[in-house]
């Protein structure tokens, strides 16, 4: 019956009516309201922050900012813990007798995992940048901003919170969603949530970025949260064209906005402090896991790869993995190492970092630093480069992820989906970066 | 005679801290049945009459998109509170009205409380709280809720609301000739149905099946009207 109705009156009947309430408030409220209020400070803000034509370009303007501000403040911190870690493994190296001891601890857990650490900076810096907005009051309005275009796009408007959310994780993001009152579109807004870049894949963007992209790094990490946003606006609106679970309109929302409010030092660096020390307990956990078997992987059988005074990568069971699944990203232009490194990086893709650095680090004998160990290598150009951190963004969310998406839909349907829609995703935006990047003679 | 009086509002209006004035903070505090919103009751006496004082959920509108509303809502028109007090953020009308204008189509014995007066007053507003009243139909009244001012009127003016329940005047929204006419031919047909017209307000009825509301076409998917509404509906098309 409910279809019928539509049917007949046209999908903006509810739409129509709630307008006409409105339009009837504000014919009483010149009536009832005597004397004019002064404009306040915030009004002002919200003026030009809401602004129809304004509100936009100061989203993207400030969330540019953010970024810069990520990397370029982050970099001197960075190459400190990497210089006091690749110290430490230098030492271990040369203190412990026994070699495949030292190799473990040289390689494994000082290179592997503190490669992963030194990207703690601007996961750290990352989270300041988002609590100064979020307690700024900024991040409601950003929502009311986005929520005008994400309506019309066919997104409920409560997804938006979910999306920022996703940029700090896409756990929580995906339990946000809760919120959302009609199933469909809380499934839907689950689906495209792991496409927001969560700050797992920032410290991939960091180390590609500045190995290959020179200049344009930052650029270039900021492209990639913009192309997630762009992915998950284009796959919603086409899910909700295509699958016919999510056909209809999303119902329209409130959103309050809270008062501006100056962040004060206490709750900006507390609201820091609880999200990055999640990052440092996935460090001690899932990812020194995966770096200690991508370790064993490239360092065994022991014998083949260490061939008298020679290290012989090529002949280690990593290697082997490697090229088995090389063949899958011959067109995209990665190699073995970059096949792997995703390989593993579904476990969490903090560990495609982990595994480059155990990879370099055991190739250089433990003295290199990752960066410039990449860019060296020359196994990335910028083109290849911005494809693979494309492909890292889109392709399956990490393991943790997908259980919760699969705890929250209630279905391995959605669930699959959710995993095939992203690899499949992935390939093709990849593949896209290096034809388009080629046709203007880039390689 | 107990009067029972229903309090609702969007949130953050202080509806709590006025549930908390009426009541003296004495509440008996349970679920809604067979939901997990929270269900807050209290008593107030005043001037020898007992009130029975229903706190509902915090709610913007009156759709069925959500548990909140709708638990507020089907309270209203089937429990049929004696009066329901609306409390309104004074300092922010043009959200909550709103909530009113819905109430007043739900045909509920509406107190409009403009609560949160002193911020407003701090915002540079004045309210004319009479020409509230005659525009909307249903009294209003300033309060105070941190400092309790207003709260002896209320308790008067819900007394006084209680006692003209059968005499209130119809509050109808223009929504334009076409949703008008549609409107009055669905009344027309829905006053057939017995069952229906003697539970629920009919002009309430018909713009909630324009609106393609779920929980009111399933009412009317069981009516033995429902092939002569669509077909009004479908008359309106050409």
């Amino acid at each position: 019956m409910s279809e019928k109705i539509k049917e007949i009156l046209g999908e903006d009947a509810e739409v129509a009516f709630a307008e006409r309430r409105y339009a009837l408030i504000s014919e009483i409220l010149p009536r009832i309201l005597k004397g004019v209020r002064p404009l306040t400070r915030s009004d002002l803000l919200d003026k030009a922050l809401l602004n129809k034509y304004l509100g936009i370009p100061i989203f993207l303007a400030l969330w540019w900012a953010l970024f810069r501000f990520t990397f370029d403040v982050s970099a001197p911190f960075s190459d400190l813990i990497r210089m006091f870690l690749s110290k430490l493994g230098e030492i271990s190296r040369v203190s412990i007798s026994n070699q495949q001891l030292a190799s473990f601890v040289a390689d494994g857990v000082f290179g592997g995992l503190g490669g992963v650490l030194g990207f703690l900076p601007p996961i750290f810096f990352l989270f300041l940048g988002l609590a100064v907005l979020e307690d700024s009051g900024y991040l409601a309005r950003a929502a009311f901003v986005v929520d005008r275009i994400m309506y019309k796009l066919g997104l409920h408007g409560k997804s938006f919170i979910p999306m920022l959310i996703g940029f700090g994780c896409n756990i929580p993001g995906v339990m946000a969603t809760r919120t959302i009152d009609k199933e469909e579109d809380r499934i839907l807004t689950i689906l495209v949530n792991p496409l927001m870049s969560c700050s797992a894949r920032l410290p991939v963007y960091v180390l590609i970025g500045s190995a290959v992209l020179g200049g344009y790094a930052a650029a270039g990490i900021y492209s990639m949260y913009v192309l997630g946003i762009v992915l998950a606006v284009l796959m919603a609106l086409l899910f909700r064209r295509v699958i016919p679970y999510f056909k209809g309109k999303p119902s329209p929302f409130i959103l309050e906005l809270p008062m501006y409010a100056r962040p004060t030092l206490r709750g900006t660096f507390s609201h820091m402090w609880e999200r990055g020390v999640l990052f440092l307990k996935k460090a001690g956990t899932i990812i020194f896991l995966g770096i200690i078997v991508v370790w064993f992987l490239s360092s065994y059988p022991w014998e083949a790869v260490h061939h008298g005074d020679n290290f012989l990568l090529e002949n280690s069971y990593l290697a082997m993995l490697g090229k088995g699944i090389e063949p899958i990203f011959r067109p995209l232009g990665f190699n073995w190492m970059g096949a792997v490194a995703l390989f593993f990086g579904f476990i969490a893709k903090e560990i495609v970092v982990g595994t480059f650095a155990t990879l370099f680090g055991l190739a250089a004998g433990g003295t290199g630093e990752v960066i410039p160990a990449l860019r060296v290598s020359g196994i990335f150009t910028p083109l290849t480069g911005l494809a693979f951190m494309a492909f890292t963004l889109i392709y399956i969310p990490c393991i943790a992820t997908i259980a919760v998406i699969h705890r929250e839909t209630a279905s391995w349907g959605w669930t699959i989906f959710a995993v095939v829609y992203g690899l499949i995703l992935a390939y093709v935006v990849a593949l896209a970066i290096v034809g388009v990047g080629g046709l203007f003679g880039h390689v | 005679m107990i009067i029972r009086v229903a309090v609702i509002g969007n949130p953050n209006v202080g509806k709590t801290l006025i549930f908390n004035n009426l009541t003296g903070g004495r509440a008996h505090v349970g679920n809604w049945p067979g939901k997990t919103v929270e269900k807050k009751e209290g008593k107030c006496l005043h001037k020898g009459v007992e009130m029975q004082i229903i706190d509902l959920p915090g709610t913007y509108s009156l759709t069925a998109n959500s548990i909140d509303e709708l638990v507020a809502r089907n309270f209203i028109v089937e429990e049929k509170p004696d009066v329901v007090i609306d409390i309104v953020d004074a300092s922010n009308l043009e959200r909550n009205l709103y909530l009113t204008l819905q109430l007043l189509e739900l045909e509920a014995n509406v107190v409009i409380a403009l609560n949160k007066y002193d911020v407003a007053k701090d915002l540079g507003y004045e309210i004319d709280v009479k020409e509230v009243s005659t525009l909307l139909g249903a009294p209003a009244i300033l309060t105070v809720a941190t400092t309790k001012e207003g709260m002896e009127e209320l308790k008067d003016v819900v007394m006084g609301a209680a006692k003209v329940k059968d005499g209130k005047r119809q509050f109808l929204i223009s929504y334009g000739k076409r949703f008008d006419e549609l409107i009055l031919r669905l009344v027309c047909v829905l006053q057939k149905d017995e069952e229906l017209s003697s539970k629920y307000p009919i002009t309430w009825l018909a713009i909630k099946i324009l609106e393609a509301d779920e929980e009111i076409l399933k009412l009317v998917d069981k009516s033995p009207c429902k092939h002569e509404i669509i077909n009004q509906l479908l008359e309106t098309k050409t």
